[in-house]
């Protein structure tokens, strides 16, 4: 039997301070980035205006930037997209915005004659045009938040239901961890914010939750059994029973997030980048920032006086860095009833 | 023994009814032959590609409230559908899609159109077909004196500043389309140097001066330079105020030349129409030698009775045919009552606008004006580029799974194979079921459902491995695998699924297809691992009666 991870004794969440601090140097310069020149968003929220051409010969991107300045577009990005043959041209100023409102391909008409005049009718063919005015793009921006919020909503009830309201509480305030984090990611990468990409990050919700589910589920199920162990314990217990199906879940969708990593085109590749750090992410906040805001909530508000006792105890032995590793409750003769 | 067999009669049923699902057949619908839309049997697998995937157009198009304010938007839009799903239909279109988004926006999807300007222009126009008898009072010239006193006291465009700046700003914002930005600019300039040179005719003041009196009542010509200076004038609320009443000034849709120089025409109609497009049941292009380009059309009997007994009482007089507010063509003289038959005279445009004006007058006006928010057109190219790569791609994906799952699992990862691929067929054959679109999101939802999919096996394997430590029995083991892991898997899936449908719901297009495909993942995922997985567990203990050791 093939087997990795088997049986560890990890202290996992001793561990959650130097994870925390981690957590913030990652965070604050990604935090003040995004609060000095915000997001890359994509004119799906913004309004405006992207077409990709596709040239006869290898595009020339000076000759078309400098012929766009002269239709009146001098802030438009253009970069090359897959091949060299291909241009993608993006006009996201609010003048062009404006000029949209009157008529939606108005841009993209502009840019139509400009480049003709330059390169000649049939030098190039347009492989697909976008343009989205203003007011729609707001919308969806709106939507989409309200999406997530919802979603948080719902699965807070549900989790809840399920498991009790700490366990959910600290599943959903873990999530809203990791969005934060991938944003920072995708900041750092000067990633655009599309309407896939947050499709991506939607996703990375429902990873991350995913992940935190199953862990918590074994915390559940061992706190079922009655034994009087402490929360601190029964968390790094539950997170080392649950290691080696976190391990392989988490290399086998890393496996097929490298695929489309490698062979999903430019169109899916920041997709693919999103759900990549998110899934890594997803399963690290699990341990470090799932299990110590359960602890906490478990501390502030606690189920039961014995509970309190044992918590602050393994708060010291964690502090005093006695060997906190529980026994595992393996070969144990836990009465049958005990489980489900 | 029994419930074995029904487990596996279900399993059986399932799987023959995915491939059912996904058998290719034989479907009657348009395609594209030769460059012109046809009906025709075709065989194929009955799995829509989306607009992503087979290149198209995508078109959003918005009420236009900017010339006046709707009451009933949900009315307003539902009957915008309407027609504009006829026209769609009409222009013809392998399998189109109009539905409305809130209740003011209708989506439009185009699969396979490559003329996106020609499309936007059929879908929107408003095509509002008027009749109206041109002016036999000399209503304007009456008014003239007074319509000058305005125009004096408002000043004219170029005391403002270069009339550029007008056509740029917000005055006759609705009027500039009608010119590029060059001629706009041109327009401009050409009067600034008129008005610097040349003041003002004595005769007249700033409107009567720019207007010859046309060979018809109510015709009005104004050189070509003057046009935006007195459309400027004409878009003037206080103007169009002291019109005088029961009168409406109409622009011609058309410039003329006369004797070297270039008249735009203005035509002075009373204002009540005698007929509008509503009652034409049919509108045919048709090429003439004397008039060109023209539309037939056919009223139905209510609007043919009408259009006699109104046309009966104007014989001599001169009926302009208006257009979305342009006179089309000159207008005509009546002779003698006009029964169900007309024309419209499009002059020098070719037979490509006359078949679209056709197409638009039998689909029917829009009954507000619409506006287009959002407009997309994917190539083709684009497309297969994206299915190659998702293919590769998700092949990649899937044999790496496969790879993982047996060396890590050995025989019980096979069996966790036949569950993938058990997964793999219901999920499609559900997306095939619903009529759901296969998008470039959808694929990617669908290869990451996989991964996914895989976790549920994994937490199963991981508990029977657990459960065998403990020195249980096989069997023994394998039942309480399945039943601890069950929790997990459920609620995992369950939360999963909720993130899904809030994104079905309040999502959009591509968004929704990657909804639409997880979630069809998710439910066969749980069937795979809960339901399939085990069956093949029960049918491998039947056989081995327990003896044998499980690898795993």
């Amino acid at each position: 039997m093939l087997r990795i991870l088997h049986n560890t004794k990890i202290d996992f969440i001793r561990l959650w301070k130097q994870a925390a601090i981690v957590i913030v140097v990652f965070l604050i310069p990604a935090v003040v980035m995004i609060a000095m020149s915000g997001f890359n968003w994509s004119i799906e929220f913004t309004g405006g205006t992207r077409i990709q051409l596709q040239f006869q010969n290898a595009a020339e991107v000076s000759a078309v930037r400098s012929e766009l300045a002269n239709a009146g577009f001098p802030n438009a990005e253009i970069a090359t997209f897959g091949s060299p043959n291909e241009l993608m041209i993006r006009v996201q100023d609010p003048t062009a915005i404006a000029q949209q409102d009157r008529a939606a391909g108005a841009v993209v008409t502009a840019i139509r004659a400009a480049l003709d005049r330059r390169f000649g009718e049939g030098s190039y063919t347009v492989v697909g045009a976008e343009a989205v005015s203003a007011k729609v793009g707001d919308e969806l921006s709106g939507q989409a938040a309200i999406a997530v919020l919802i979603a948080f909503g719902i699965t807070l009830i549900y989790l809840a239901w399920r498991f009790e309201w700490r366990f959910a509480l600290a599943t959903i305030l873990a999530t809203m961890h990791d969005i934060v984090a991938t944003l920072a990611f995708m900041k750092y990468l000067n990633l655009e914010i599309s309407l896939f990409v947050v499709g991506g990050i939607l996703t990375v919700i429902g990873y991350s939750m995913n992940d935190k589910v199953v862990v918590f589920d074994r915390v559940r199920e061992n706190l079922k059994k009655g034994r009087k162990l402490p929360l601190y314990d029964l968390l790094n217990q539950s997170v080392n029973e649950t290691l080696p199906r976190t391990v392989m879940t988490g290399s086998t969708t890393l496996a097929c997030l490298l695929a489309l990593l490698i062979f999903g085109g430019d169109v899916i590749r920041p997709f693919a980048w999103v759900l990549t750090f998110g899934i890594i992410i997803g399963t690290f906040s699990s341990i470090y920032v799932a299990s110590p805001i359960l602890l906490w909530i478990e501390r502030k508000y606690p189920r039961m006086a014995v509970d309190k006792a044992h918590i602050s105890a393994s708060q010291a032995r964690a502090e005093s860095q006695v060997e906190a590793a529980p026994r595992p409750i393996r070969g144990s003769k836990a009465p049958a009833t005990g489980r489900r | 023994m029994t419930n074995l067999k029904y487990r596996l009669a279900t399993i059986v049923a399932l799987v023959l009814a995915s491939i059912w699902a996904l058998w290719p057949r034989t479907v009657i619908e348009r395609v594209k032959r030769n460059g012109v839309f046809v009906y025709d049997t075709v065989q194929r697998v009955p799995l829509k590609r989306g607009l992503d995937l087979q290149g198209g157009m995508y078109l959003q198009l918005e009420l236009d409230e900017s010339k006046g304010v709707v009451s009933d938007k949900e009315d307003a839009i539902q009957r915008a559908v309407k027609v504009v799903r006829n026209r769609i239909d009409e222009f013809g279109v392998a399998e189109p899609t109009v539905q409305t988004v809130g209740n003011n926006r209708i989506i439009v999807e185009l699969p396979g159109i490559d003329d996106p300007e020609r499309a936007e222009a059929v879908v929107q126009q408003a095509a509002h077909l008027q009749f109206m008898i041109t002016d036999e009072t000399n209503a304007l010239e009456r008014a003239l004196p007074r319509l000058d006193q305005i125009a004096r006291d408002v000043g004219g465009p170029t005391s403002q500043g270069a009339l550029g700046d007008t056509s740029k700003s917000s005055p006759v914002s609705g009027l500039e389309k009608l010119f590029t930005q060059d001629s706009g600019a041109k327009a401009a300039d050409t009067t600034k140097a008129d008005s610097a040179t040349s003041p003002i005719p004595p005769t007249g003041g700033p409107i009567s001066g720019l207007l010859q009196r046309g060979e018809m009542p109510g015709e009005f010509y104004i050189t070509q330079e003057n046009v935006a200076r007195a459309e400027y004038y004409f878009s003037l609320p206080q103007i169009q105020q002291a019109i005088p009443p029961g009168k409406a000034v109409k622009w011609g849709a058309d410039t003329m030349s006369i004797g070297g120089q270039i008249y735009r025409t203005l035509y002075v109609v009373d204002s009540r129409p005698i007929i509008t497009g509503e009652s034409i049941n049919d509108a045919r292009p048709n090429n003439t030698p004397i008039d060109g380009t023209v539309v037939e059309f056919q009223l139905d009997n209510e609007g043919g009775r009408r259009f006699r007994s109104e046309t009966a009482k104007h014989i001599q007089d001169y009926m302009a045919i208006v257009l979305d507010d342009r006179v089309m063509g000159r207008p005509p003289v009546i002779q003698g009552a006009i029964g169900t038959r007309g024309q419209i005279t499009l002059g020098r445009r070719d037979m490509q606008q006359a078949q679209d004006l056709a197409l638009v007058l039998r689909a029917g006006a829009l009954p507000v004006p619409l506006k287009i928010a959002d407009v997309r057109s994917i190539g083709a190219s684009l497309g297969d580029d994206a299915i190659r790569q998702g293919l590769s791609a998700g092949a990649l994906g899937i044999a790496i799974v496969i790879l993982i799952m047996v060396v890590y699992y050995r025989f019980s990862g096979m069996l966790a194979v036949l569950g993938l691929m058990f997964y793999s067929v219901t999920t499609l054959a559900m997306l095939a079921g619903f009529g759901a679109v296969l998008t470039l999101p959808g694929i990617a939802g669908f290869v990451l459902s996989i991964g996914m999919a895989v976790d549920a096996n994994f937490l199963i394997f991981e508990r029977i491995r657990e459960e065998v430590d403990r020195g249980k029995t096989i069997r023994t083991s394998i039942d309480e695998g399945f039943s601890h892991a069950w929790s997990a898997i459920v609620d995992t899936h369950v939360t999963t699924a909720l993130t899904a449908a809030i994104l079905y719901q309040f999502g959009t297009g591509p968004v929704r297809g990657f909804a639409v495909a997880l979630l069809a993942g998710l439910a066969a995922s749980m069937v795979s691992a809960i339901f399939v997985v085990r069956t093949l567990f029960l049918l491998w203990l039947n056989r081995t009666r327990g003896t044998a050791p499980l690898s795993i």
